[in-house]
């Protein structure tokens, strides 16, 4: 256990990822302090979700990534997730075919503390009590807002402490992301759980996250604190519109 | 009318049978897309294992328990070590395929190799008297039974223990599986082991009807395809109804329609009138193949 | 009731397969190298010799052997090639004998004009029955298939059609003796017979495969999708295939009902369906030669193995299929050409393979 990055909750180093014989990161670092929201901006491509891949196992990858000081970059998805990393991936990943709540039943698949459980039941409906009423129902007839709130409850139902969100706004409707985006915030606060958000809607971003960085083809070309960053003039024209 | 009833019973009880098999090839197939060509070979060199038991002592209950343990233990080690390490490779269905039919020859052959080919007798747990009237054997009617009890069994375990949940979850969708800490691979196996089990049980039912020998269940998994294509193939409970459908079809038509002699022919028209026709089956849902 | 699923997030491999199928490949269409042709020409010419060289029961296994290399091939085209699984060639060799026993029997045609009637016959049923089976995919075919020989023997025994097929007893038939008194004894005619046969089967079936009809069932088994989408009629191609292949083992059938002069429902059993599949598979799919090996060894296996036990044989068509698909990736014929090519790459300036159509790429390593 490294103890230069015992407080940094994630510490990625010279981390390269691929698809077969496509190379989609190169050499990628970056770190992540406890408690607060990160966001990672960039194009269609610049490999946003294969970072979140390749951080949860979910492809192959070389370098360096410690979660708490545990170096984490061999080990197998659900081991990831079981040490504390929730990742809420792209398109959702609900199981459509089970109820509402055998899904959150799923989120909290690894814990065995019934009480704790129960309570983030309650916790999770009172977030998005759209969820409660629905508690029943097959996840795959719910609404893509309210697939994504239950994707987020799954996540939280693991109680993480590093929740990776990829493209949490993407297919919805504009006051649905608010309503999702000012959730997201809650949880950060109550809960006290990191989040890492990879977002292509960068105004989204930037107004929830304290910190960001911007990916070009596989490389962090630019990182610091949201409200440099929404003032950045190549940020500014390429990703605010502005 | 008589031996209609006759015959009813009866293709219940052998619809019991392909019922099981049914069942497992469907818990395969919900776990892995594949359909296993072996089940049947499997089930018979369970049901082997249970007669060498209670050939060196064993009491007929004792024997059925260890078996299921044993073949739970076999349909783990198969999804291990022959399975799983193909099907991380390839998407091809070929390499799967012909290890299912490798896999029949060998159990198969080593069944013949070590207790020879000869036929032989397997006791049933009933006692030999008819009931209901003279219309069914004690057998018959005990073997339907279980027949329904390990398919409630099953039903109640996967829908309320979180294991069974976990490997429903594995069987949908395995990544998102993973992502809530699920071992994947190890749900596979289990959904293997739990198969195989469930065969020996089919096995060791259908022994004392058909007597025991290598060959015994060779047409009995066809009808366990079709019972389980009918009653569309990720559906358990179809695949109960199925089976107890094809059975009583099956026996009523060989009597007064086709002749006894064609009913493997009727469960190749069965299967290919499904596969064309109405391939998800009575009960299935038609999966949109995401291009 | 299906939802449209919101689930790419499940499928974390890229859309294009990268690893191969284990028993994948094309067969080599380039030309053939002044050594390879030299090869088959002094192949060919010892063929011919050898009834010259052995006794007439070693020649009725060659016949054999030769026979059952005419249904892998046919098989070769259809899994190999086309990607698609038959547990259910047994039928159609059934047909193919019984077709050619009817014709002689029953209506005196002589034997070597019953040959492409059988094969006729052989590929429209083949066509027929691969219509609608060919939706199927993998093992559903594989099931549907191997339902039709299940169901085959029993169809023959029935009583409706004994007038014909002679019901259990079967149908037996003379031996040809050669014909013109060409002096030679029947085992060696029928041997040249056979050989004439294959190399004939083997020169079409070649031509077949260069051209379109074998891009596009290249095309068809790796991208159907992108296929469809490029205008190929996926469905025809696929029937045609399995038409194809089920008339190449319709001729075997005939030629193998001549040489054993005897038809009967049992000899027709399931366990010959799989037996072809374990020749094809062991033999190898992605060579010209894997039908020949494949046919030498289920011919000759069981007269070594059955002396340790009746179910050796099978026993060993079970280990080595297993075994096949993890370590003789493409059967014994792709191990020696991999050898061979080994062995000639210093030799050879220009690769045989130029122009070919390769498919089937080499695993990538994926998540550790």
């Amino acid at each position: 256990m490294s103890t230069a990055t015992a407080e940094l909750l994630l510490d990625v180093k010279n981390l390269n990822a691929a698809y077969g014989s496509t190379a989609v990161l190169h050499g990628l670092g970056f770190t992540l302090q406890r408690g607060g929201i990160t966001a990672i901006l960039g194009a269609n491509g610049a490999g946003k979700t294969t970072t979140l891949r390749a951080i949860c196992g979910m492809c192959t990858r070389q370098g360096e990534v410690w979660f708490e000081g545990e170096r984490i970059d061999h080990r197998k998805t659900e081991q990831i997730t079981r040490l504390g990393v929730a990742h809420v991936p792209d398109g959702r990943g609900t199981f459509t075919d089970l109820t509402v709540e055998e899904n959150l039943r799923l989120g909290a698949y690894t814990r065995r503390d019934r009480a704790g459980i129960a309570q983030d039941f309650e916790l999770v409906y009172g977030y998005f009590p759209k969820l409660a009423e629905r508690r029943h129902q097959q996840a795959g007839t719910l609404s893509g807002g309210e697939q994504q709130m239950l994707a987020i409850s799954r996540a939280l139902m693991l109680r993480p402490r590093l929740l990776l969100l990829d493209e949490p706004s993407f297919g919805l409707a504009p006051l649905v992301v608010k309503e999702i985006f000012a959730i997201m915030r809650r949880i950060n606060q109550q809960q006290k759980v990191s989040l890492l958000l990879v977002e292509q809607n960068a105004n989204l971003a930037l107004d929830l996250a304290d910190h960001a960085y911007l990916l070009e083809t596989g490389r962090i070309v630019l990182s610091g604190p949201s409200a440099e960053i929404r003032q950045n003039d190549s940020v500014r024209r390429a990703y605010l519109g502005t | 009318m008589d031996n209609f009833i006759h015959q009813f019973v009866a293709g219940l009880a052998n619809g019991g049978i392909y019922a099981s098999i049914a069942v497992a090839l469907v818990m395969i197939h919900r776990s892995t897309q594949l359909l296993n060509f072996a089940q049947g070979e499997m089930a018979m060199f369970s049901t082997f294992i249970a007669w060498a038991l209670m050939q060196s002592g064993f009491g007929y209950w004792s024997a059925f328990g260890v078996t299921i343990v044993v073949s739970f233990l076999m349909g783990l080690c198969v999804e291990r070590f022959i399975i799983r390490p193909v099907a991380a490779h390839t998407r091809s269905h070929l390499p799967l395929v012909v290890l299912f039919i490798g896999m029949l020859l060998i159990f198969n052959s080593m069944a013949g190799w070590i207790w020879s080919y000869d036929v032989r007798p397997f006791p049933s747990p009933f006692p030999d008297v008819r009931i209901l009237g003279g219309y069914a054997t004690a057998h018959q009617v005990g073997s339907i039974l279980i027949t329904l009890l390990v398919v409630v069994g099953l039903y109640l375990f996967f829908r309320f223990t979180s294991l069974g949940l976990a490997m429903r979850a594995a069987a949908q969708n395995p990544a998102s599986s993973r992502l809530v800490g699920i071992r994947v691979d190890l749900m596979l196996g289990l959904g293997w082991g739990l198969a195989a089990a469930i065969g020996a049980v089919a096995g060791m039912m259908v022994a004392h009807v058909l007597f025991l020998e290598p060959n015994m269940l060779g047409a009995a998994v066809l009808y366990g395809f079709a019972a389980a294509l009918v009653g569309g193939i990720d559906n358990p409970w179809g695949a109960v109804l199925g089976g107890f459908l094809l059975g009583v079809i099956e026996n009523l038509l060989g009597t007064y329609v086709i002749g006894d002699d064609m009913k493997l022919t009727l469960a190749l028209v069965i299967i290919v009138a499904v596969m064309t026709f109405r391939p998800a089956g009575l009960f299935g849902v038609t999966m949109v193949r995401r291009v | 009731m299906a939802a449209i699923s919101d689930n790419t997030a499940a499928r974390v491999v890229p859309p294009v397969s990268l690893a191969a199928p284990v028993v994948s490949g094309a067969l080599r269409t380039g030309g053939l190298s002044r050594l390879e042709r030299t090869g088959l020409v002094l192949l060919l010419a010892l063929a011919c010799a050898l009834p010259l060289l052995v006794t007439d029961y070693r020649l009725f296994q060659a016949t054999m052997t030769l026979i059952y290399a005419i249904v892998l091939f046919g098989l070769t085209i259809l899994t190999g090639y086309s990607g698609q699984i038959s547990l259910g060639h047994g039928a159609f060799y059934a047909l193919g004998a019984y077709t050619t026993a009817i014709l002689i029997a029953r209506l005196g045609m002589p034997y070597w004009a019953t040959l492409p009637i059988a094969g006729a016959v052989c590929m429209v049923v083949g066509f027929l029955f691969g219509r609608p089976a060919l939706r199927l995919q993998g093992h559903y075919l594989a099931l549907a298939t191997f339902a039709l020989a299940v169901a085959t023997p029993q169809f023959l025994k029935h009583k409706s059609l004994q007038g014909w097929t002679g019901g259990v007893q079967g149908i037996t038939l003379e031996k040809p003796s050669a014909p013109f008194g060409l002096p030679m004894t029947p085992d060696a005619w029928l041997y040249l017979l056979t050989l004439f046969v294959a190399v004939v089967m083997f020169v079409l079936g070649r031509n077949l495969l260069k051209g379109r009809i074998g891009r596009a069932l290249l095309a068809i088994r790796d991208h159907p999708t992108a296929a469809s989408a490029m205008g190929v009629n996926i469905s025809l191609y696929k029937s045609l295939a399995f038409a194809v292949s089920a008339l190449f083992t319709g001729v075997a059938g005939g030629l193998g009902a001549i040489v054993v002069q005897f038809v009967a429902p049992d000899s027709f059993h399931p366990l010959l369906s799989i037996l072809f599949l374990v020749g094809a598979v062991i033999g190898g799919l992605s060579s010209w030669w894997g039908p020949l090996f494949g046919a030498m060894f289920i011919q000759f296996v069981p007269n070594f193995a059955e002396d340790l036990s009746k179910s050796a044989p099978w026993a060993i068509y079970g280990v080595l299929m297993i075994l096949s698909v993890f370590l003789l990736k493409k059967g014994i014929a792709g191990a020696l050409e991999g050898g061979w090519r080994r062995l000639t790459r210093s030799r050879r300036s220009s690769s045989p393979t130029a122009g070919a159509p390769t498919s089937g790429t080499t695993p990538s390593s994926e998540t550790p």
